[in-house]
């Protein structure tokens, strides 16, 4: 039977704005914030860049808690890396978050603003003690009630640096530098002495640099950014010097994490922060670099390191609340953290497990020498970056500092303008 | 032979058919060009965020691009690609056609070398020439060895565009090198025959008789590369950084495109309406370059 013009012309419209509709916004809602029915039903649980590396231990803990829970069942997806944040946020608008999501701090903030994060104080309150206090509270928001992830790992790492080149430099390979002032010196006179060509750090400073130099972030309220102070100031113009000397690197305006990281395999560069992780690989990519490789602390101002935290967030849209509470916290009980602590140079954030021996005892290797003293660390270690501090706002500050850094700007200049921007985008974040 | 009731039923059918022939690709058309292109110019006019639906805001965001440095950075980043890199494009493809154009023993091998960058990984591409250009890349190996000294390739803005540039030229090269190979293959060979007997050097028959014999492809070419060099990302990107370079000096439009809108953050409207400018710039280079052409032929 023949079709009429009508029905055709319905139909293809209707077809064509089909996406439309799919498209909105976000969730309809219907998850429930009482994660105290029973443990069943099929969840998705999502990770970031861990299968390849470990499949089985994922595999083993999916299966441990589907034989204690046997009414429920786990759909382990992971995600690569890069574009992570952006799968995220697309399957969010699509209304297709999974259940149980690995996150970090930054990336909690704007779910839970949206609404698609659940609020552990009130669904899952009673398993708080089981975390370092620290830890639980990098997943909460300023400006919100609430903690809208479980901590899983937390990490944090030394300072690298080259004991041959500070030799060549005649800096004494034994005595590196323990607060910021020995550094820029030392790191001038690596400058002077090989006439430019290797430079002490690849990177510019983030905010993290400015929290650990003991710089004010952002006010208590969470409202405003507030590091372009004396102190702000003063680190970015102490900075400016090793630029102009050559003692920061010059690429190190446009570096990122991996290209310094290589440039301080090749020697290019004399320090370079990284972690327990960061051992192996030197081993195996540059074995001359091995044997040469001293380590010290992070320099700190404030007595506190770095640490990053990461976390498993349950989706608020979650039809299967108590499953995705119950598996979420599984996955970052004390006994699950240890064993993936084992399996690779992570730390847990549950209380106690970082006194037990694993993290207390050396044997000798610098492998366990790294991983004790950051295991130390970490009892009082800060996550410095914001959690409202976003991509771009990311990107705001490290242009700023490269035009203070190319004298383009002030450092008091580029600071205020850096500080302008972000509370900018903070507001337009509402 | 028809009868006549078929041929009545084929009539009734008629108006359907062609749609529904048509259908498979009005759906992906519609779902994936204009449906995404109608969304783009829709929020342009609202504060839409990654997670925030957004509300109507008028024309805000485009006056606020007025006021942004970063898109008058990007703008004029994106125009200087199109300015350096079209003219070679548009040459370099030509003469490197006219090298390979000649039936010589071994010839395919070197057509199939000119013509490997267009079909390598952009990504791959990249980070063989950031090697290559680091400051103690092969460039600089070779550069201080000769005693010209190191060259911050990739840490000065403009070094780093014009870089970006070469990447693409060099990409391009045996794209477009194809397509100058088909036109010069319909020159008839009597008009440089005619050319040499009237005394006219290679030179002299190439301005005279190859320009103007391939000048339609030209214009294509021409056509072709500006659209692409204005809406350039991934050189600037993986040469630059994702920050675009020091302070953000490298920063492309569509560049900026991705830095705004993407992301748990991203300002969904703001980068819609520097989308719908990419757009409109885009068009009017085309009609530009159209123009160009008629009053050239006219």
């Amino acid at each position: 039977m023949p079709t009429s013009r009508r029905t055709f012309a319905a139909v293809a419209v209707a077809a064509l704005l089909m996406p439309i509709t799919a498209c909105g916004s976000g969730g309809d809602g219907g998850g429930s914030a009482d994660a105290s029915g029973k443990v069943e039903g099929e969840i998705t649980f999502q990770t970031w860049n861990l299968r390849a590396n470990f499949k089985d231990y994922f595999e083993d803990v999916i299966a441990a808690f589907e034989e204690k829970y046997p009414d429920t069942h786990v759909k382990w997806v992971d995600q690569p890396a890069e574009g992570y944040a952006d799968k995220i946020s697309a399957d969010a608008a699509g209304g297709t978050l999974p259940d149980v999501v690995n996150v970090s701090p930054d990336l909690v903030a704007p779910l839970a603003k949206a609404g698609l994060a659940l609020d552990l104080d009130k669904a899952a309150a009673k398993y708080e003690k089981e975390y370092l206090p620290g830890a639980w509270a990098s997943h909460q928001v300023p400006g919100m009630e609430g903690t809208y992830a479980f901590p899983w790992y937390l990490n944090t790492g030394p300072l690298f640096y080259n004991k041959s080149l500070f030799e060549k430099a005649g800096l004494d390979p034994n005595k590196p530098p323990k607060t910021y002032g020995e550094l820029f010196d030392q790191a001038l006179q690596m400058a002077e002495k090989t006439d430019g060509k290797v430079a002490t750090l690849a990177n510019v400073p983030t905010i993290e640099d400015f929290g650990r130099y003991g710089v004010p972030l952002m006010n208590k309220e969470g409202t405003a950014f507030t590091f372009n102070d004396a102190q702000g100031v003063e680190l970015l113009a102490k900075y400016k010097k090793l630029y102009d000397a050559k003692a920061l690197d010059p690429q190190a305006l446009t570096a990122t994490p991996e290209s310094s990281g290589k440039k301080f395999l090749t020697g290019a560069v004399a320090m370079n922060p990284g972690s327990a992780l960061d051992l192996a690989n030197f081993k195996k990519q540059a074995p001359s670099l091995y044997k040469n490789i001293g380590i010290t602390d992070q320099i700190t101002s404030t007595g506190h390191v770095n640490m990053y935290v990461m976390g498993v967030m349950v989706n608020a849209q979650t039809k299967r609340t108590p499953a995705a509470v119950a598996f979420a916290h599984f996955v970052t009980d004390s006994a699950r953290q240890m064993s993936f602590a084992q399996r690779v140079a992570i730390f847990p954030s549950t209380a106690g497990s970082l006194d037990k021996p694993y993290f207390t005892q050396e044997d000798g290797t610098d492998e366990t020498r790294v991983r004790v003293a950051a295991a130390k660390s970490l009892k009082s270690a800060v996550n410095y970056t914001p959690v409202l501090f976003s991509e771009q706002m990311k990107t705001a500050l490290r242009n700023e500092v490269a035009k203070a850094l190319q004298g383009k700007e002030s450092p008091k200049e580029a600071l205020d303008n850096a500080v302008n921007a972000c509370n900018r985008l903070l507001q337009q974040q509402g | 032979m028809a009868t006549t009731s078929t041929v009545s039923r084929v009539r009734r059918q008629l108006p359907t058919s062609p749609w529904l022939f048509a259908a498979p690709g009005l759906l992906i058309t519609g779902a994936f060009i204009l449906y995404p292109f109608v969304s783009t110019l829709i929020n342009s006019f609202t504060d839409r965020r990654t997670l925030v639906p957004g509300e109507f805001v008028g024309l805000a965001n485009f006056r606020e691009l007025l006021h942004d440095d970063m898109f008058w950075i990007g703008l004029r980043n994106s125009t200087l690609y199109v300015l350096g890199v079209v003219p070679a494009l548009i040459l370099l493809p030509l003469l490197l056609a006219l090298l390979v154009q000649k039936a010589i023993p071994g010839i395919t091998f070197f057509r199939s070398a000119f013509y490997t960058p267009v079909v390598a990984s952009i990504v791959v591409v990249g980070l063989i020439w950031v090697w290559l250009l680091d400051d103690r890349g092969l460039v600089n190996a070779v550069l201080e060895t000769v005693g010209v000294g190191r060259i911050g390739f990739l840490s000065d803005q403009w070094l780093l565009l014009l870089s970006a540039m070469a990447v693409t030229v060099w990409k391009g090269l045996g794209y477009y090198m194809i397509i100058y190979l088909a036109a010069l293959g319909n020159v008839p060979r009597e008009l440089h025959e005619a050319a040499a007997v009237d005394g006219a050097g290679a030179i002299r028959r190439f301005v005279s008789v190859t320009v103007p014999a391939v000048r339609s492809t030209m214009v294509l070419v021409g056509a072709l590369s500006s659209v692409a060099a204005f809406k350039v990302f991934s050189e600037v990107y993986l040469l630059a950084g994702p920050s675009g370079g020091p302070a953000g000096e490298d920063t492309t439009l569509v560049m900026l495109v991705q830095r705004t809108g993407t992301g748990l953050t991203g300002r969904v409207g703001y980068a819609s309406a520097i989308s719908v400018v990419v757009f409109v710039v885009t068009v009017a280079l085309m009609l530009l370059v159209l123009r160009a052409d008629r009053r050239e032929e006219s």
